[in-house]
């Protein structure tokens, strides 16, 4: 009968009671996707950067891919190779490397039972269980191998990436995106719970009344909390996984393109049963924090405060954290900035709206429609001070959601640009290996009808610091620079940059700018091709793709020495057909086939890669910010209808129910277009450290700070829309009512 | 057990305003007995409801002592200490009825189930709910919630939990308080009957004179502080 007794609210309410489990369910589906993809992201960090140290790989010098059949030629020709067999399995497909274990005996491996090392478990498998699996198959061979026989080359093998630094800043990112969800989450789930916990106060001093001790009921409600975070998470680990299943691919494609990371899974995908304990710890920590004490009640004549500290001790921690943010020589430290502004601004908003509600209505007071207007405003002064918590969740919520749609957005517009930029020719040829690009060259020089083409040639360069140290970079060398790079925006250059780049200029990218300080004018030592070479920057180009450093210089000025580890061309063919084109290579080059692209399509695909790239941190955002207004509807249709008494006063006094519905319209409006204005200026200043403080330090290149009052308009109307449904519900409910309720003392509604 | 179900001796209550402490009871004594009745008169703020808060250890006194059902609580203590919080708590489980003028009834629970919880706390076998509904005129709406009858209906449910539980006690405040002259009437003449035939003692808080002159006693707090 006790049981009954405390969970007949949720009987009575059981909106309140879904609402709760919903929002449970979603935060730890949202946790548990993004932990399942950062964790497998990390491991594949791990097994990038530890498992293939010091290795090469073998290639076949006509190109074509390697088989089965050179692993035997080469294992015949007493070279200890062994096979490397990137494929997927499983369903849904998770990625993973076959290995033979026993032709990995000859390596110079690290001592380990098997021979395998560090190759062990996951997402290793033996090479007989994925053997007739599609996929990219490699030799590798250890460095120190003798000659190679005939036909076959070596070529450096790294699975990843030099970048590996700025994946985990990536990665760290989304942690911290998950983190400022996980926050906004505990700040809702424990609005909504200790917002019923209010309503059945009543309920609780009659138990006491009857002689329930505070501690028999206090063990109940534990019981009670336990038993709904149990119900919610286990289904919400569940999607969660489901969901890392859904966004993995996009998530792969973009730890492919940014970081040329690939993401492996594996076959058995354990249950992430830690962020099943952090999300049950989340929720009883943030209800159970002060026990059986529901929200405060507060009056017009005892405004709420700032609680534990004065006012200005919770001002000073937002100023000291925006003095943070902007001088934080790391990520951690934006965070920590970022995370005492939001402390600061989440205690003292609610009571500045409510003192700006106060000061509205004693404006109202020699007003024409005074007794109303000055009534409608001293409501919302109660109501933000009485539902202060969701005011600040939904805030933050909105305030993260305009801060990540005008980052992506950001990206997306410059990111267009930048392929734009660099896909400007129509065609592209990518140069097959074992050829001489420099015939391919000469062909297209002597092509009439052209209108303009130039070779492309990538490798490694070697910066010298003045102390002798050496930082390698990627290496970009284009020749004959044309009209399809002369257009390039630069981020800064001197006169005539492309110009002096020809007359042995370099320029370098911005990653590479920032992060080894470079100016315009300075003069860099870069060896190219074992040739010690002085140049001086003439431009800083932008290169969004890859957060990798790059120099660029003029292909014609490269030595004879340098080996380019990838080439292609760039053709805007005029005149001349694609198959012409295609005809005179093929045949200089004495090959088969040739594949030459349609740019357009490449950028197409690109674009769609970047969609995907953004998908997860979409679903983030507009997930937490589904919770907030769910949050925000129900605790304010609840709190609408502790304060009914008080609207259907406004009846007995005279004032028709067409006006009295209008006021209610008034207020839910007011109310959500107050969170709506303090959360711009909030989601503004999250773009600006998002743009200019995390993404130079997390990628290596900032992105223009620019504003969307598109989208602001787009989230004020979603907004509106929550105050309205608030307003309608609550004016069918009073419309429903038969009677008035005899007596306000049963009423909990906030100060009488 | 002893005839004497209540025994106040030199109980007095001090409300603190800021740095005043105002008396709203002052060293009053009394008995009452099995199957007695009491009334409490006053004005307003003269400590009637406090005198019933004090009674089933709601609130605690100041100085003085109280023994309920022969259990005896002395006051004058700061704090009081977990075994009489408890102690309080058991009586008013099992011993002690309080009604209050409004919400006695857990707003998401039925009449019946009200009656139902209040009676199973008290250790009382289930199976009398709708008796006790029916013997206080609100069988019909049993399987009603408290918001969906009237304030008198309310009362009576609230009279009927209270009753259902078999107690030493009753303490009610303002029992009529908001009800009309019939139904005030009607539920009198039913608390006084139940009460002769549960053969416990009633004491009532009220403004009500009619109600008064049915108490075989009458405590007059006066005017109060």
């Amino acid at each position: 009968m006790m049981v009954k007794a405390m969970t007949s609210h949720y009987r009575r309410h059981p909106l309140q009671l879904l609402a709760l489990a919903f929002m449970i369910v979603v935060a730890t589906m949202l946790w548990t996707g993004v932990s399942v993809l950062t964790g497998q992201a990390r491991d594949s960090l791990d097994v990038s950067e530890e498992a293939v140290a010091a290795r090469e790989a073998v290639v076949r010098s006509d190109g074509q891919p390697v088989s089965v059949v050179d692993f035997v030629a080469l294992r015949t020709a007493g070279i200890c190779a062994a096979p490397w067999l990137e494929t997927t399995r499983g369903d849904p497909k998770v990625r993973v490397i076959g290995i033979d274990p026993l032709a990995m005996a000859c390596f110079d491996a690290p001592p380990a039972g098997d021979g395998v090392g560090e190759l062990a478990g996951d997402p290793f498998v033996d090479m007989s269980e994925v053997a007739g699996q599609p996929g990219q198959l490699s030799l590798l061979i250890s460095p120190g191998t003798g000659a190679l026989p005939n036909g076959y080359q070596r070529k450096e093998f790294r699975l990843g990436p030099a970048t590996g630094q700025l994946a985990d800043s990536f990665l760290l990112n989304l942690d911290a995106l998950s983190l400022l969800v996980l926050f906004i989450t505990g700040l809702l789930v424990r609005s909504v719970y200790h917002l019923g916990l209010a309503q059945r106060r009543s309920s609780f001093a009659l138990l006491e009344r009857f002689g329930v001790g505070k501690r028999q009921v206090y063990r109940l409600l534990t019981a009670e909390l336990i038993i709904l975070t149990l119900v919610c998470v286990l289904p919400g680990v569940w999607l969660g996984q489901a969901l890392a299943n859904r966004l993995g691919q996009g998530f792969g494609l973009a730890l492919d393109s940014l970081f040329d990371l690939s993401l492996y899974g594996s076959a058995d995908t354990p249950v992430p049963w830690q962020a099943a304990v952090v999300m049950m710890a989340l929720v009883l920590g943030v209800c159970l924090l002060d026990r059986l004490i529901p929200q405060r009640r507060v009056s017009r004549d005892k405004p709420a405060g700032p609680g534990i500290f004065p006012a200005w001790v919770w001002g000073i921690m937002a100023v000291i954290g925006l003095v943070m943010v902007m001088q934080a020589p790391s990520l951690i430290w934006v965070f920590i900035g970022v995370a005492l502004v939001f402390a600061g601004v989440g205690v003292l908003v609610p009571d500045f709206l409510a003192r700006c509600a106060d000061v509205m209505a004693r404006r109202r007071i020699q007003s024409a429609n005074a007794p109303l207007g000055r009534w409608r405003y001293l409501e919302l002064a109660v109501m933000f001070r009485n539902l202060a918590l969701p005011v600040v969740a939904l805030q933050f919520a909105m305030a993260t959601v305009l801060a990540v749609q005008a980052l992506v957005t950001s990206f997306e517009s410059t990111f267009e640009q930048w392929l734009g930029q660099r896909l400007s020719a129509e065609l592209y040829v990518e140069v097959p290996d074992g050829v001489d690009a420099r015939t391919g060259a000469l062909t297209l020089a002597q092509m009439d009808g052209l209108d303009a083409w130039h070779r492309v040639q990538h490798g490694k360069a070697t910066l010298r610091g003045d102390s002798g140290d050496a930082t390698g970079t990627d290496l970009m060398a284009i020749s004959p620079v044309t009209s399809l790079v002369t257009g390039w925006t630069l981020l800064a250059s001197t006169d005539a940059p492309w110009a002096a780049l020809s007359s042995g200029g370099i320029m370098v990218n911005e990653q590479l700018a920032r992060r080894q300080h470079v100016e315009l004018g300075q003069s860099l030592r870069v060896e190219i091709g074992g040739q010690s070479l002085d140049r001086i920057v003439v431009g800083i180009y932008a290169d969004y793709g890859r957060p990798a450093a790059e120099v660029l210089v003029d292909g014609e000025a490269l030595p004879e020495a340098f080996t380019p580890g990838f080439q292609s061309f760039s053709i805007n063919p005029g005149q001349r057909s694609v198959d012409d084109i295609a005809q005179r290579l093929t045949a200089d080059w004495q090959i088969a086939n040739l594949t030459i692209r349609d740019n357009a399509s490449i950028q197409a695909l690109a674009s769609q890669v970047f969609q995907q790239t953004f998908l997860l941190t979409r679903a983030i955002s507009v997930l937490t910010l589904v919770l907030a207004s769910l949050s925000l509807l129900v605790m304010g249709w609840v709190f609408f209808s502790t304060r009914s008494w008080y609207f259907q006063l406004l009846g007995v006094w005279g004032v028709p129910p067409d006006a009295v519905r209008s006021q209610l319209r008034q207020l839910a409006l007011l109310l959500t277009t107050g969170i709506t204005l303090v959360a711009l200026p909030l989601g503004i200043w999250l773009t600006w450290v998002l743009v200019s403080r995390i993404n130079p330090l997390a990628f290596g290149w900032s992105l223009p700070m620019a504003v969307y009052p598109g989208f602001w308009i787009e989230l004020g109307v979603v907004m509106a829309v929550i105050g309205l449904v608030i307003a309608w519900l609550i004016g069918r409910q009073l419309a429903g009512q038969e009677s008035l309720r005899p007596g306000a003392n049963l009423i909990d509604g906030g100060e009488r | 057990m002893s005839d004497v179900v209540l025994d106040v001796k030199q109980v007095s209550k001090l409300f603190h305003s800021g740095h005043d402490r105002v008396p709203v009871i002052e060293n009053l004594s009394f008995t009452l007995g099995v199957e007695q009745s009491m009334a409490v008169v006053g004005r307003s703020g003269s400590g009637k409801s406090t005198l019933l808060n004090l009674l089933c250890g709601l609130e605690l006194a100041d100085s003085g002592s109280i023994t309920v059902a022969d259990h005896l609580f002395t006051s004058g203590r700061s704090a009081v200490g977990p075994d009489e919080a408890s102690l309080w708590a058991a009586l008013r489980k099992q011993r002690i009825g309080v009604v209050f003028q409004e919400a006695n009834l857990m707003p998401a629970m039925t009449l019946v189930e009200n009656v139902r919880l209040r009676a199973s706390l008290a250790g009382q076998s289930a199976g009398e709910e709708m008796h006790w509904l029916e013997q206080l005129g609100v069988g019909a709406q049993a399987h009603r919630f408290p918001d969906q009858v009237s304030g008198g209906q309310r009362q009576r449910a609230a009279l009927a939990m209270v009753f259902a539980m078999h107690p030493a006690l009753i303490l009610a405040d303002e029992p009529t308080g908001s009800l009309d002259r019939q139904t005030a009437d009607e539920v009198t003449d039913r608390l006084f009957d139940i009460q002769q035939t549960n053969r416990c003692a009633l004491m009532l808080a009220t403004h009500d004179q009619v109600l008064a002159r049915r108490c075989g006693q009458c405590l007059d707090l006066g005017e109060g502080a």
